[in-house]
């Protein structure tokens, strides 16, 4: 005779409830300040497996407790085919809360994506390969950059926009790290070459990169921070070889990134695909740099 | 004194002479050179203008958040232009005086230490695509990254129009990225 599970009371629900709420909240290690920039960052995500649908699933718990508006995409958001139902697959069903509650996805092209993702609405790149945007709060602008295909029109148009945009902050975000430990790619000199000298020019501040399937935060370089998260739907384990590059670094699971700005300090915490907290900590404004020549 | 005089305006004249004849030289050495370019640049642009003839039977792929549009509109415009050239076949664009000279262009990028890095960033992606004119380049496949040395080297393609160079290992394609479709392509084109 089988035995009859008991049925949990609306009060058990309600408190299993709570304490996942709870334990999600606990988690949140930045300041959640009302009026600062709020945004998270994915990269190497479109996969359509069950692992980019777990670490999305556990992205959008996070917004209950950190209510971020914008999410950063570091390229390769779309692996494989790119037909339509490529696109339901690997975007639109693993960030459908997400997408329904208007969070906007800011796209940058990774090496296994096609340029006309750039027509992809929900990718607001506005037809464009590289673009700019700013949050509506803060002092914060954005750059999206094309690192597949570095021309000259595209270093012309950056510093453009470097030398006009008067944010306290400029934050870039684009597939292929500068600096990286990654055995498997490392760090992409060639572009660095070209794009380190504007950076420092400009008072560029924090820099987001993917295309390495770990999570590295490297140790500020010429006063820069950079960041590589490509952890959002594949994981290379053990790929990071420590160098003296490396200030944290995680490569045994999936992972996304939250991160705060306010006037004077980015906050930022990696979280991994089990709910782990793998880096987090509170870095300052750059020191503003001369006025470009 | 006088003779002196004589000798440096006959001197002067010679250099001035001597120097004219060279530049002659210089201009006739350059000038293949930039023939060979500017008929590369024609070519393109005869590309950019069949592509543009066709592109206003194609439905117009305007941002969307309907994908099955991008991809429709991606795939009607590939088969205008292959129907448009039907007949197109490899060394159209890159014809034997252009191949060479783009060699030629390319050799010293990926030459010593320093190339050695510009050729490593080229081959960190391995695409296995079948290199045929008017192809889709596959989206199973990634896009190897183009060094910034190497754009800088190369004759730079009309801005906006959606033509890229690209790698495939060591051979270089002319990507159309509104139409994912290979244009041409140049074998070996890196050592």
């Amino acid at each position: 005779m089988p035995t009859r599970r008991p049925v949990p009371t609306l009060a058990v629900l309600i408190a299993a409830a709570l304490a996942v709420h709870v334990a999600t909240a606990q988690q949140l290690t930045l300041p959640n300040q009302k009026d600062s920039v709020h945004f998270a960052v994915i990269g190497d995500s479109g996969t359509g497996g069950s692992d980019q649908l777990h670490i999305a699933q556990r992205l959008t718990a996070m917004r209950n407790t950190f209510p971020f508006e914008i999410v950063l995409m570091m390229g390769d958001n779309l692996y494989g085919n790119e037909g339509p139902r490529d696109f339901e697959k690997k975007f639109e069903v693993p960030y459908k809360a997400l997408l329904d509650a208007k969070v906007k996805f800011y796209a940058s092209l990774g090496n296994h994506d096609e340029a006309n993702q750039t027509k992809y609405k929900p990718f607001n790149m506005n037809d464009k390969k590289y673009y700019t945007f700013k949050p509506p709060n803060g002092s914060v602008r954005f750059f999206a950059l094309d690192s597949n295909y570095m021309d000259q029109e595209q270093i012309a148009w950056l510093e453009k926009e470097l030398a006009a945009s008067q944010s306290d902050w400029k934050i870039m975000f684009f597939h292929h790290p500068l600096y990286s430990s990654g055995s498997t790619h490392g760090s992409d000199t060639s572009l660095r070459d070209q794009l380190e000298p504007l950076f420092i020019k400009y008072g560029v501040d924090a820099v987001f990169a993917g295309h390495e399937h770990f999570y590295e935060r490297i140790k500020p370089q010429k006063g820069i921070y950079y960041f590589v998260s490509g952890g959002a739907g594949k994981v290379r384990r053990g790929d990071i070889q420590r160098t003296n590059l490396t200030e944290k670094g995680f490569d045994q699971g999936y992972h996304f990134m939250l991160v705060e700005v306010t006037p004077k300090m980015l906050y930022f915490q990696t979280i991994s695909d089990k709910g782990a907290t793998v880096d987090s900590g509170a870095l300052p404004r750059r020191e503003t740099p001369a006025t470009p020549k | 004194m006088r003779l002196d005089l004589k000798r440096g305006v006959f001197i002067a004249a010679i250099v001035f002479a001597t120097t004219g004849i060279a530049e002659l030289v210089a201009r006739q050495q350059v000038n293949p050179d930039a023939q060979i370019l500017a008929d590369f640049m024609e070519r393109v642009k005869a590309y950019v203008a069949l592509r543009e003839k066709v592109d206003g039977d194609a439905p117009k792929l305007q941002e969307t958040k309907d994908a099955a549009k991008i991809k429709a509109a991606q795939l009607a415009l590939a088969a205008l232009i292959r129907s448009a050239r039907s007949t197109a076949k490899q060394g159209d664009i890159f014809t034997p005086p252009i191949e060479k000279k783009f060699r030629a262009l390319l050799r010293p990028e990926v030459k010593g230490p320093e190339g050695a890095r510009t050729k490593a960033t080229i081959l960190d992606e391995k695409p296995a695509v079948a290199l045929k004119v008017n192809a889709d380049y596959p989206s199973t496949e990634p896009l190897a990254t183009v060094p910034p040395g190497i754009l800088q080297a190369l004759p730079p393609l009309p801005d906006g129009k959606g033509l890229e160079y690209r790698f495939v290992r060591t051979h270089m394609i002319l990507l159309d990225t509104r139409a994912n479709l290979i244009v041409d392509f140049l074998l070996n084109a890196i050592p």
